[in-house]
């Protein structure tokens, strides 16, 4: 797994690639909790993710919990079909607000 | 009777840093299996999951061993995965079952992925006092009604 964080005015985009399993979700974790402690909206691109196991999802729950208890926009963006496989299994696909632009983020942020 | 060809017998340290290995392996074995890309990636997920829930409790953190991962063909539509580990730990059927998923949280959804993605999953009796096998059928197609 890869990631990179880019910061805009307004949220954070947090870009994930390869596989994400148990070993390497406690940093997907540490990023996406470390981001959203500095209190700016997260947007988690998963387009290029080969693969993400219930750790990892389980990271991106937490995320979402978080966001949602700090009031902080979160969201997913461009999710790969295999994280979308994963997602629909566990029907978190009806939970997380799925992007397919980060134009659409920002307009759900100034909604 | 039912041909039975073994696809995969791999003995592997159960460690996180070891599932991306485990991963290659039973992707190359259910590519004799399988040329559908979503059901090999159901069942390389299932599986990971299973070795998973190994690592995090039937190992724990205070104990280290091993995992073994046979997988087996039989007949033309039915593939076999059978998970040994050697822990203390006895997993009891009732760890096997899903949680609810409206309880929106981290974790937990291991065993439900292994649920929906199998098509049987049994934990099989072993004599020894250490260590679990839990054996997983997938079907590849499934019966026309």
């Amino acid at each position: 797994m890869q990631t990179n964080i880019t910061s805009t005015a307004s949220y954070d985009l947090l870009t994930l690639s390869g596989e994400v399993d148990l070993h390497y979700s406690p940093t997907l974790r540490e990023n996406i909790l470390g981001s959203l402690k500095a209190g700016k909206p997260l947007l988690v691109d998963l387009a290029q993710v080969s693969y993400i196991d219930s750790s990892g999802i389980a990271s991106l729950v937490e995320g979402f919990q978080t966001a949602k208890s700090a009031k902080l926009g979160y969201g997913l963006l461009n999710v790969s079909s295999p994280a979308m496989q994963v997602l629909t299994l566990t029907r978190l696909d009806k939970i997380f607000a799925l992007y397919t632009s980060t134009d659409q983020f920002e307009t759900a942020l100034q909604a | 009777m039912t041909k039975t060809k073994k696809l995969l017998d791999f003995q592997f340290p159960a460690r996180a840093d070891q599932l991306c290995q485990v991963r290659q392996r039973l992707r190359e074995a259910m590519g004799a299996c399988s040329k559908s890309e979503q059901l090999v990636n159901c069942v390389l997920l299932a599986v990971g999951e299973a070795c998973m829930n190994i690592i995090q409790h039937a190992y724990g953190k205070d104990e280290q061993g091993d995992i073994i991962l046979e997988v087996e063909k039989h007949g033309s539509n039915v593939v076999v995965f059978r998970l040994t580990d050697f822990a203390h730990h006895k997993t009891r059927a009732q760890d096997m079952q899903s949680r609810p998923l409206d309880e929106i949280r981290p974790g937990g959804l291991g065993c439900h992925i292994i649920n929906e993605v199998m098509d049987e999953v049994q934990l099989i009796e072993c004599d020894s006092d250490c260590g679990n096998v839990l054996q997983m059928k997938k079907r590849l197609r499934k019966a026309r009604h």
